[in-house]
């Protein structure tokens, strides 16, 4: 019988221990899963969000994540500045701000929420350069000619609007303190905004925001995104040279900056509660091994006088550890892809998170890394139990358990 | 007998390093084991039976003195070495049986002779041999926990003779047994040894000593006495 086969009778034997042993493992492993998940999850995340754009570089004033700092002026000339380099394919401006959307009787709305005037506060995310825009259409049609405006789904269900309904739109053009009527929008679609921030928002052409405005909206955009002919950092390159005023930033640039600020937290916080996992892990296996290896001094004392070596019953040892965790490990994987699915529904409510930001991405390699360090814990768990059974002296041991 | 010794030990001593100084549990014993032996050591509880016992069986190795093992100095071999030893040529019998519970008889018996590396064909004819001659054929795929104490001793018998060993040694192997189930089990080591297999028992019983050809009595680690019939 060989010892991985001897392992699995042994463990039988103690059904009710091997299964907590198991459970314990399943639930420290999907914890485990879980933070290795959420360790590269953000960048990820992150990275798939920037790719989905459509846009290679971010072009801002101070090297800034849009609307973190000035805006960029004279926003059309820009635009045409740069899509005149041959390094650049096609280039969008990007402008943030804030509204409003007047609710209730008279407000000419088709929301659902009829029976008293009140006002709700949007984001309003406006692109200069036509299409195709920075965002995902999931209904309805994309953003075509003026006063037309696409909303996302948290807006649509708060609002009760959808394609073909009007909006009330009241944006915010120079100032908070500035009273401007609200300019009747139509809804044509239904949205993702992959990078917004924010719970309601309305995404629509600059033209058209600067129309809501009465004509009096700055020619400003807090950021430019330009996709690159060829080489992104050639590109880069061109952009910087074109206009050393403005700091281009490759997405790759933007996830590495991301990467040593926001994102070190949880990356930070993913190492920390690992080591933990696998620091009760490794306990858990040991104390389970130790016990059963101390019950059986005389069996191994036995078996040992038989003539079976040192490193057999080593081995046994060994494969129980691999076995308990490897079983454990096996049922981690769903149990920790659906708690990271609940973890991520709960951290993506928070406020200020991007609506196609995810906390917990899978990637073959948090795989990997799950079944790797699930190996090295069963290894070192085994160790003691191990060095008990190599070390047990056989002539002691078998007068002991008769005396005993 | 007159052959070659199987196992010699020459002035043998076995000292136990405790806190309030070393014990002798073994102190100048000579003794040689042929094929075909049959020897039963006996004496008081603590005489250091069972410690001459482990050092014949090399599951321990002498203070001083030599002890060889077919011309082998036991002392010398490796920890793997004398694991192979054990596995080919020795068998033990133990007081509290030690059968694996999780195992059926028969993979009890089966379990030395993988270790030795034996195919599963003729694991299995042997295994069914073994159980035959020891009267359990019907009981093969029965646990340990499904069997009587004479059931259980009979199968670590069919065990420890497996691989066939040229000595076989057991240490009280009716200790835990009613007189006539130790009777039984008594008659089948004569068996055993009948059929060729050198046999050394320690016991505190004098009926079963009876029945060996040689008793060696010890006392205080020494032999007392050493009789022949």
């Amino acid at each position: 019988m060989r010892a991985l086969a001897f392992a699995w009778r042994s463990l039988v034997r103690q059904p009710a221990r091997t299964a907590l042993g198991i459970l314990g493992v399943a639930a420290v492993g999907a914890l485990l899963f879980d933070m290795l998940l959420l360790s590269d999850g953000l960048v990820t995340s992150m990275r798939d969000i920037l790719d989905r754009t459509g846009f290679d570089i971010r072009v801002t004033p101070t090297g800034e994540l849009p609307r973190g700092g000035n805006r960029i002026a004279n926003a059309s000339a820009v635009l045409k500045t740069f899509a005149a380099l041959p390094e650049v394919e096609r280039v969008m401006a990007l402008r943030f701000a804030d509204g409003g959307i007047e609710m209730g009787p008279g407000s000419g709305a088709a929301g659902k929420d009829d029976s008293r005037p009140h006002y709700e506060t949007v984001s309003v995310q406006a692109v200069g350069g036509g299409e195709p825009y920075p965002w995902t259409v999931l209904r309805g049609r994309d953003v075509q000619g003026p006063n037309e405006v696409v909303v996302n789904e948290a807006l649509a269900q708060a609002f009760g609007v959808g394609p073909g309904t009007t909006l009330p739109l009241r944006p915010q053009c120079q100032s908070r303190s500035e009273v401007l009527p609200p300019a009747m929008m139509r809804v044509v679609g239904i949205v993702e905004f992959p990078l917004a921030l924010g719970e309601h928002i309305v995404g629509t052409s600059m033209a058209t925001l600067d129309g809501a405005c009465g004509g009096n909206s700055p020619d400003e955009a807090e950021a430019v995104l330009v996709r690159a002919a060829g080489d992104v950092d050639a590109a880069a390159k061109a952009l910087a040279r074109a206009r050393p005023d403005l700091r281009p930033m490759t997405n790759a640039q933007v996830l590495g900056r991301l990467q040593r600020t926001g994102f070190t937290y949880f990356q930070q916080i993913s190492a920390v509660l690992t080591t933990v996992t696998l620091a009760f892990a490794l306990l858990l296996i040991t104390v389970l091994l130790t016990v059963s290896v101390n019950q059986r001094v005389g069996e191994i004392a036995a078996l040992r006088a038989l003539g079976l070596s040192r490193g057999r019953v080593v081995a046994d040892v060994l494969c129980e550890s691999v076995l308990i965790v490897g079983s454990g490990g096996l049922l981690s994987l769903p149990l920790g892809f659906a708690l990271g699915q609940g973890l991520d529904r709960i951290l993506k409510d928070m406020p200020g998170i991007p609506s196609a930001m995810h906390f917990f991405v899978f990637q073959p390699q948090a795989l990997a890394w799950h079944g790797g360090l699930l190996a090295l814990t069963a290894l070192l768990a085994a160790l003691y139990p191990m060095r008990l059974v190599a070390s047990l002296p056989i002539a002691t041991t078998l007068r002991n358990e008769v005396t005993s | 007998m007159t052959s070659t010794p199987i196992v010699r030990a020459d002035r043998v001593t076995r000292a136990f390093a405790m806190a309030s100084g070393p014990v002798v549990a073994v102190r100048d014993v000579s003794l040689a084991i042929a094929a075909g032996d049959y020897l039963a050591v006996r004496g008081p509880s603590g005489c250091g039976k069972s410690t001459l016992l482990h050092m014949l069986g090399c599951v321990d190795t002498p203070s001083e003195g030599t002890l060889e093992f077919e011309g082998r100095d036991v002392a010398k071999l490796s920890d793997r070495e004398r694991s192979l030893l054990r596995l080919r040529a020795i068998g033990f019998v133990f007081q509290r049986f030690f059968l694996l519970p999780m195992l059926t008889a028969a993979e009890n018996v089966e379990l030395p002779q993988s270790e030795a590396g034996a195919g599963r064909r003729d694991r299995q004819a042997r295994t069914r041999e073994l159980l035959e001659y020891v009267g359990l054929a019907a009981r093969a795929d029965h646990r340990p926990s499904q069997l009587s104490g004479g059931e259980m001793q009979r199968v670590a018998i069919a065990r420890a003779l497996a691989n066939k060993p040229r000595l076989l040694l057991a240490d009280e192997p009716t200790g835990e047994l009613d007189q006539t189930t130790g009777e039984h089990i008594a008659e089948l080591l004569d068996r055993v040894n009948a059929d060729g297999t050198a046999l050394v028992i320690v016991t505190h019983d004098h009926t079963l000593a009876g029945r060996a050809r040689r008793v060696v009595t010890l006392r205080d680690g020494q032999v007392e006495s050493d009789r022949t019939r």
